[in-house]
């Protein structure tokens, strides 16, 4: 099709780049500058969709965002996006769309019954009519056929492939909107070199004065634009934001914003994200969002082809459209009068002015223009009614002393203007209700600035020196300025007339909120059954939801309501303005974190070295550790089995790296650690470590761990994985808060040091080959710890060497500068050649520890236990003080039947089943009485048993006794054999040797 | 395998992303660093600090001290972080640790804890500011000044000298922080130079 509707001349879009565009299945050309409503208008497709409940026929109604009815399902596959207003599409070659809510097509569309059936559909129709059987299984069968009947559009069910980012930015003003009043505020604001953003939804700054004829400061308005865009893009300081919509406004002038960065591009750049989520901080934020024109609700508004007068006035002006071929013109104000010239001008046959006013209150300049031109005007007149089936054909013109048909196939309505404040209300401005414009105005503003329309300023003159002032109130506080407003011609306007609706026979539908399809009836149905308050009538009937929120309708509602509950419309008050002012994809939350950012990952510097050795990984908090090396057809448990054997039989090398590790240094280090952990430790030596055991200060374990001795005054602490970043905001804590006189300095080295743990009998052997200092047991005994060089093929390696043993084997960890983890790593592989070295990862660390029966945080140590529950009470020093042991003594805690650390040993060869409770009776109903719970369990490969750790009741009193470990979940069950928790070398003489 | 124990995107030099030059990131090799703690107002310890570094420790926060050796930046109203410039200064660790730890201070080697990348670029502050709420701006981040906050999960330390930043993370998050920021720079074009010491 050819553009039939497209003028010859004028508007801002270039005739010469035509676009191809699809929509339902058809193809259309359209221009570079369109959005894919005016090309369809261009096209002279009317009939754009179908209304959400009857299915009714609709078309495009505005021009913006506001829009409620034109919305379409956008691209295809896995890259489809539901309801999106074709107001706001920026049409691009290839660019494909369909309609939504209708079946088979737009044109023959079944579910249009609903329509003929409305009379049963009123208002609160689903909680009249579903609530028998009253069921949720019933409502559940009901709200198929509710969801495939009335709707939206449809989520694509692909994965997003598009990328979406976050952009945090931060200036002294952020001026919300770039129509005349936004650049007006963004010239005074970069006039005083203040930093400042300039945001607008559309991809051109200008907002209605894009392809007015206006003149400004003796420039015809285009140029008026391009060289206040241009000034401000030439400015440092200043940031252009199009295609940028403020959604929220949050504490702290914190102002979200999204950014459709390339949804207007046919071929998107490979790495630009999609959509870009702005987060602001703005210290002044002026609004500049304008006004939304309202409807009036008459019989049949909702025709395809009824138009709110300015969007009609924008399609001839900006787009060079003409919308219809004949037009009514229904107004309250003077705004519609410019909509009738400008169809004249562009060769629309106007039919009619039909304005509510009484003759001697038309006398703005406005309307004197129309009449010297011509435009027939029919004062103390209404439209009654329109006729027609998929596109108006005629209104019904009622004036004081007839009524008659006017024929046309474009109705502009104008029922005055609401100013934009969504972003005001949300941030806490109130507002206050005007009569004479019918309209919330802004009231109290702490630092957002509403200017122009958004400040009930209507009229270009207005909207340029009220955005000008506030421009520079909110750069600089309002400080006298060289620069002077930017003057235009005033236009004298009469005052409007208000009117929200135009009675009519019965049965006809008057619609106020065209997306949800509720009309003036509802709303008094609604009033009738007692839903007063303007947010329950907004949930009874849907009011002013939906993605466009209710924009053009909402006050027409609340009026209505008035009306019928005998209150002023203050009275009746608005509902809440929350965040988002228009629809935000969800991927653009995330952002950027999302896949593999979700959260972040952290590799040991080994961790390359794993990889190409055939590792599997598993996650330990944030880190990834290597679960297992399975050999070629080697199971991963089979792995870990050979694994952990190995280290009883020879020896194996695991990576530690990921221990916690905090250096301590200062007079006072002996004193504090004493403090902090139950056992004593101003006894311990330079050269050693020892084990320890912190308590949280309600006696609880808080975590396990080592801490050595490098120097007099320089110690080393190692905390479990899991626990490191607990640990060290639980010393910070102490020393900042609790003992602020000690001298103690603290930090964190888990990440300088590298670490490996060589475990087994062969681990001296290994060892002895690799270092530069005697590791006999004489020189380095049991829980020694020293300096040494490792030799590494490219040179020797500063190491620091601990012997110490988690698996019960001898063993050493040795710590290298994280740099020369890997060179480290690959010397223990090689020297541990000819002693058969394995590398074993946690799974095998998991089954050692389980043998030796070592707790760990999370598992045994679950935040409930106290160290005696663990058998460590030993630990408890009994001549001093610590954290946690002065709540050690509430009775509760030394319980006789407190639950145990026990060892178990499964009988008659069965597996033990995952997360088992320890019962005596196995197949007692339940509730069976629970002793207790398998806390760690795994195959054995040194015992040829299933082992676990448990925790039970009076656990140390059972050595001996056989109970029944039970899963009724896994529906599993075995008999199991209570002991110690160890189960290899009990007196721990192979770790000394 | 999963996609996390797969390699990060390429640090060779070379251009990536989209044509033109955003970014220009070079990783800064780290020769020395420690993290120096104690109370600047006692003389002792600023007198250490002073004889063995040869730089007066910055109290104001978020402020650098540099001297011909080492930048010290502040972290903490007790702690900096001295880096080396170019090549370590200390000879001998244990003992100036032993003098500082007598000196009422201490003195921890953190040499191999970060990794370090300088950004220069006229993106280089956008595409920071993609993942950190930090006011990269000159005049609320001038030249020789540092800060520390979130990039996107993980705690970064940020240094600006004239128009090029710094970047410092644990070494454990680098390669998934050099992924994060390469896969956000890539929509200006980026450019990986070679490694080069820390000034």
């Amino acid at each position: 099709m050819t553009q039939a509707f497209r003028l010859a001349a004028g508007g801002a879009i270039d005739r010469s780049h035509r676009l191809a565009f699809e929509f339902d299945g058809l193809r259309y050309e359209g221009c570079l500058g369109d959005t894919l409503a005016s090309a369809l208008l261009a096209n002279g497709v009317h009939l754009v969709a179908r209304s959400f409940k009857y299915h009714r026929p609709r078309g495009i109604f505005a021009a913006g965002s506001e829009e409620p009815n034109a919305l379409v399902q956008l691209a295809r596959g896995h890259r489809t996006e539901p309801n999106v207003p074709a107001t706001m599409v920026e049409l691009f070659d290839g660019l494909v769309a369909a309609s939504q809510n209708r079946w088979p097509s737009l044109d023959v569309d079944v579910g249009a019954l609903a329509g003929t059936l409305s009379r049963f559909l009123p208002a609160g129709f689903y909680y009249k009519t579903f609530m028998w059987p009253a069921t949720a299984k019933a409502w559940l069968g009901y709200e198929r056929f509710i969801r495939a009947a009335a709707g939206m559009g449809r989520a694509a069910i692909e994965p997003d492939p598009d990328r979406y980012e976050h952009q945090y930015a931060h200036c002294d003003v952020l001026i919300v909107g770039g129509g005349p009043a936004g650049l007006a505020a963004a010239r005074a604001a970069a006039s005083s070199g203040v930093r400042l953003i300039v945001c607008d939804e559309g991809p051109h700054f200008g907002g209605s004065l894009v392809g007015e004829s206006a003149s400004i400061d003796g420039v015809d308005a285009s140029a008026w634009i391009d060289g206040t865009v241009a000034a401000l893009a030439a400015n440092p300081d200043v940031t252009l934001l199009p295609r940028t919509t403020a959604f929220g406004c949050y504490d702290g002038n914190m102002v979200g914003l999204l950014e459709r960065a390339t949804d207007h591009m046919s071929a998107p750049p490979a790495f630009a994200p999609r959509r870009r989520l702005w987060k602001i901080r703005a210290r002044a934020i002026v609004l500049a969002t304008g006004a939304h024109e309202r409807a009036i609700a008459y019989a049949n508004n909702d025709l395809p082809g009824t138009m709110l007068a300015g969007a009609a006035r924008t399609y001839v002006r900006r787009y060079a459209v003409q919308p219809g071929t004949r037009a009514v013109v229904f107004t309250t104000n003077d705004s519609a009068y410019a909509t009738a010239l400008a169809l004249q001008d562009a060769g629309v046959a106007v039919a009619g002015i039909v304005d509510a006013r009484a003759e001697a209150e038309i006398a703005g300049s406005l309307p004197r223009r129309a009449r010297a031109a011509g435009l027939p005007i029919d004062a103390d007149s209404v439209v009654v009614g329109a006729r027609g089936g998929k596109r108006v054909a005629s209104v019904d013109v009622r004036s004081a002393s007839r009524t008659r048909r006017l024929d046309c196939d474009l109705v502009c309505v104008s029922g005055g203007w609401s100013p934009v404040l969504n972003l005001f209300s949300q941030a806490r401005g109130t507002l206050r209700y005007d009569e004479a414009l019918a309209a919330f105005l802004p009231e109290s503003s702490s630092s957002v600035l509403p200017a122009g329309a958004a400040n009930g300023r209507f009229g270009l003159a207005a909207a340029l020196s009220d955005g000008h002032s506030a421009g520079l109130r909110a750069a600089t506080g309002g400080a006298a300025s060289r620069l002077s407003a930017p003057q235009t011609e005033r236009e004298a306007s009469g005052a409007p007339r208000t009117l929200w609706s135009v009675t009519s026979k019965r049965g006809a539908k008057r619609f106020v909120d065209l997306q949800d399809d509720v009309t003036a009836d509802d709303i008094a149905l609604a009033a009738r059954e007692g839903y007063t308050s303007v947010e329950h009538l907004k949930r009874y009937t849907t009011l002013g939801m939906g993605p466009d929120q209710g924009k053009t309708g909402n006050l027409i509602g609340l009026a209505l309501l008035a009306e019928a509950t005998g209150r002023t419309i203050p009275q009746v008050g608005t509902t809440t303005f929350r965040p988002p002012y228009t629809p935000v994809t969800m991927g653009a939350f995330p952002g950027q974190e999302s896949g593999a950012h979700v959260e972040p990952t952290r590799y040991s510097a080994m961790h390359d070295w794993h990889v190409e050795h055939g590792a599997g990984f598993v996650n330990a908090g944030l880190w990834r550790r290597p679960h297992s090396y399975p050999r070629a057809g080697e199971s991963p448990e089979d792995a870990a089995n050979r694994e952990a054997k190995n280290v009883r039989a020879n020896v194996g090398v695991v990576d530690v790296s990921t221990l916690g590790k905090i250096e301590l240094q200062g007079r006072d280090v002996a004193e504090f650690l004493n403090r902090i952990y139950a056992n004593r430790w101003d006894t311990l030596a330079v050269g050693r470590c020892r084990y320890g055991l912190m308590l949280r200060e309600d006696g609880i374990v808080l975590d396990d761990g080592t801490t050595s001795q490098l120097a007099s005054t320089h110690y080393l602490m190692t905390t479990t994985t899991v626990n490191a970043v607990k640990v060290m905001q639980h010393l910070e804590r102490a020393l900042q808060l609790d003992w602020p006189e000690l001298e103690v300095y603290v930090t964190s080295v888990t990440e300088q040091w590298a670490a490996a743990a060589l475990s087994g009998p062969k681990a001296r052997d290994v060892l002895q080959r690799l270092v530069d200092i005697d590791v006999s047991n004489a020189a380095f005994p049991f829980l020694a710890v020293g300096e040494c060089r490792v030799r590494a093929p490219d040179g020797t390696i500063p190491a620091r060497l601990l012997r110490m043993s988690y698996s019960g084997e001898l063993a050493y960890e040795i710590h290298v500068p994280a740099d020369a983890g890997r060179a480290m790593w690959e010397a223990v592989i090689a020297a541990g050649e000819p002693f058969g070295l394995m590398p074993y990862g946690t799974e095998a660390m998991t089954t050692l520890r389980i043998e030796k029966g070592h707790i760990v945080v999370g598992a045994e140590a679950d935040g409930r236990t106290t160290a005696d529950d663990l058998g460590l009470g030993n630990l408890v020093n009994a001549a001093k003080w610590c954290i946690g042991k002065p709540l050690l003594e509430r009775p509760a805690l030394k319980a006789a039947d407190r639950w145990q650390l026990v060892g178990l040993t499964a009988l008659d060869g069965a597996p033990m089943p995952r997360a088992a409770k320890i019962v005596v009776d196995p197949d007692r109903a339940a509730p069976n009485p629970m002793l207790g719970h398998v806390t760690s369990w795994c195959w054995s490969p040194n015992l040829d048993a299933w082992i676990a750790l448990a925790l039970l009741a009076r656990g140390r009193e059972r050595h001996g006794q056989v109970l029944w470990a039970v899963s009724p979940l896994a529906d599993a069950k075995v008999r199991v054999k209570i002991g110690p928790a160890c189960f290899i070398d009990p007196q721990g003489e192979r770790l000394r040797v | 395998m999963s996609e996390r124990d797969r390699g990060s995107p390429s640090t060779q030099p070379g251009h990536y992303g989209e044509a033109g030059t955003g970014v220009t990131f070079a990783e800064a090799t780290i020769a020395a660093a420690w993290n120096v703690q104690g109370d600047a107002e006692r003389g002792a310890f600023a007198h250490e600090t002073q004889r063995l570094f040869g730089v007066q420790l910055p109290v104001a926060p978020n402020t650098i001290a540099q001297s011909d050796s080492v930048s010290a930046l502040w972290l903490g109203p007790e702690s900096w972080l001295l880096l080396a410039r170019n090549m370590s200064p200390l000879a001998d660790f244990q003992a100036t640790r032993d003098s500082l730890n007598t000196a009422g201070g201490a003195l921890f080697d953190v040499s191999a804890s970060r990794v370090a990348w300088t950004m220069a670029g006229p993106q280089a502050a956008t595409v920071l500011a993609k993942s950190c709420p930090v006011d990269f701006h000159p005049r609320a981040f001038p030249s020789r000044t540092c800060a520390q906050s979130l990039l996107g999960h993980v705690n970064a330390l940020f240094v600006r000298d004239a128009d090029t930043f710094t970047l410092l993370v644990a070494r454990s998050f680098a390669r998934d922080v050099w992924h994060a920021l390469t896969e956000s720079a890539a929509q200006y074009g980026y450019d990986v130079g070679p490694q080069a010491r820390y000034r």
